[in-house]
């Protein structure tokens, strides 16, 4: 079984919440996102962008590296201090395929495609649910609006989020390997 | 704050801590290890997805309780204590394919990797599997946590945030399917859309959430009459209820 799912359209808020999962793959823990620019509405934010209308670039740029494999150090969620942006800015548009990843009802993997440091578009690239009618529904549903979650976490100041979730950490797993061969 | 993630369980665990006095790097990670090691060795004793895992063997007839792994007699107690508790709604006995502790486990190896996070001595420790959240200490030495529950019709949005101070589970079949049994009428149909649970330990947060799902109002008395854990209901009609001291941090909105 082979289908593909636009995740995203050229929204700023779509891609800024596909840049939150690069530092917070399940998007679950908001104090682990870098302030970006789009997403600081707290005080003392050096920010040079709007910040209701994130620039989908600076966004970018505004992922510190992992300092390891899997870890990740960040400021804290109270620090409102915008990080230094140190953009490597690749040029030219390419397309790379995350890790298969299991997850509940079966195997996927994301593409992502991005021009520069900026993503363009987020799709399925392969899902194997055995035919599962349900999952497919539940897929169908959910995995378009991951992006959206982690942002709306954001906003609303707090460290992690409760709810049924299994679809979006296979996303997000393999969205953040992904990005990582991207180099974004 | 330190960050890690970990693709354990079928699902990825996230690890945070919490600390204004900043950390010795080689100390955070090895806490992080152990906790992960912790959850992989949950998952090798109880997955019911790997078949010569101690639990799938003990489905299948071929070990008892006794010559399985100690935790899985340990764990067998909590989820007997948590079918007394939610008045027979949450059983693991009366899942089909023999005795089923998951919906237990989760949760309940959530909290215990807490402990090893906790043990760093940091200001706060967080432990997220896949939307079941155990939390310790505080983000900042006056703050609390705030944990955000997921609107069950529209994921990209929140219910309503609440005050974490123990743990925090949401059980709801919007995301993972009909997996939810009734064990009074062994069907999957669900009473709610989803029920979130507060409560000093989240393995028994999360089983009670579980029973609230499956059992609606039916089983909602015998979580009031729990001290320590309060409960958020919201019905397949978008209504929603909650137990007095549910500690909500926000408005609910639906």
């Amino acid at each position: 079984m082979k289908r593909s799912v636009i995740v995203t359209s050229a929204t700023a808020v779509g891609l800024t919440g596909v840049m939150l999962f690069h530092t917070a793959p399940v998007g679950m823990t908001v104090g682990a996102l870098p302030t970006s620019a789009g997403a600081s509405t707290g005080t003392g934010a050096t920010t040079t962008t709007p910040t209701t209308v994130p620039a989908t670039t600076s966004t970018v740029a505004a992922a510190p590296p992992p300092k390891s494999k899997k870890s990740t150090t960040t400021t804290a969620p109270t620090t409102t201090t915008a990080p230094t942006t140190t953009t490597t800015a690749n040029s030219g548009t390419r397309s790379v395929i995350g890790e298969a990843v299991n997850y509940y009802f079966g195997v996927l993997s994301v593409e992502v495609t991005a021009t520069g440091s900026k993503i363009t578009s987020v799709t399925i690239s392969t899902l194997q649910d055995g035919g599962n009618y349900r999952s497919q529904s539940i897929d169908q549903q959910s995995i378009p609006m991951l992006e959206q979650e982690s942002m709306r976490a954001q906003s609303a100041n707090i460290q992690s989020i409760s709810g049924a979730s299994y679809t979006s950490a296979g996303f997000a797993q393999s969205l953040q390997s992904a990005l990582k061969k991207l180099g974004l | 704050m330190r960050h890690h993630e970990e693709d354990v369980m079928g699902t990825v665990v996230t690890f945070d801590l919490f600390d204004e006095r900043g950390f010795n790097d080689r100390a955070v990670d090895e806490v992080f290890a152990r906790a992960a090691a912790m959850l992989r060795d949950v998952d090798e004793v109880f997955s019911t997805w790997k078949p010569q895992s101690p639990v799938s063997r003990l489905r299948r007839g071929e070990i008892d309780v006794a010559s399985a792994p100690p935790q899985v007699a340990h764990v067998l107690d909590l989820c007997s204590y948590a079918k007394e508790v939610s008045g027979g709604w949450f059983d693991p006995w009366s899942m089909p394919g023999g005795v089923d502790p998951t919906g237990y486990v989760k949760g309940w190896a959530a909290q215990s990797s807490l402990a090893v996070l906790a043990s760093l001595g940091a200001t706060g420790a967080i432990v997220n599997a896949a939307g079941d959240v155990a939390v310790a200490g505080r983000p900042t030495p006056t703050g609390a946590f705030r944990v955000g529950v997921v609107n069950p019709f529209d994921r990209s949005v929140l219910v309503c945030v609440v005050e974490a101070v123990g743990g925090v589970a949401t059980s709801g079949d919007y995301e993972r399917g009909a997996h939810l049994v009734n064990p009074f009428s062994a069907d999957t149909t669900t009473a709610l859309a989803s029920a979130t649970v507060t409560g000093p330990d989240l393995g028994l947060a999360d089983a009670l959430a579980t029973a609230l799902v499956v059992g609606g109002l039916d089983a909602l008395p015998f979580i009031e009459a729990l001290h320590g854990y309060e409960a958020l209901l919201i019905g397949h009609d978008a209504k929603w209820s909650r137990t007095s001291s549910f500690p909500l941090a926000s408005g609910v909105a639906l």
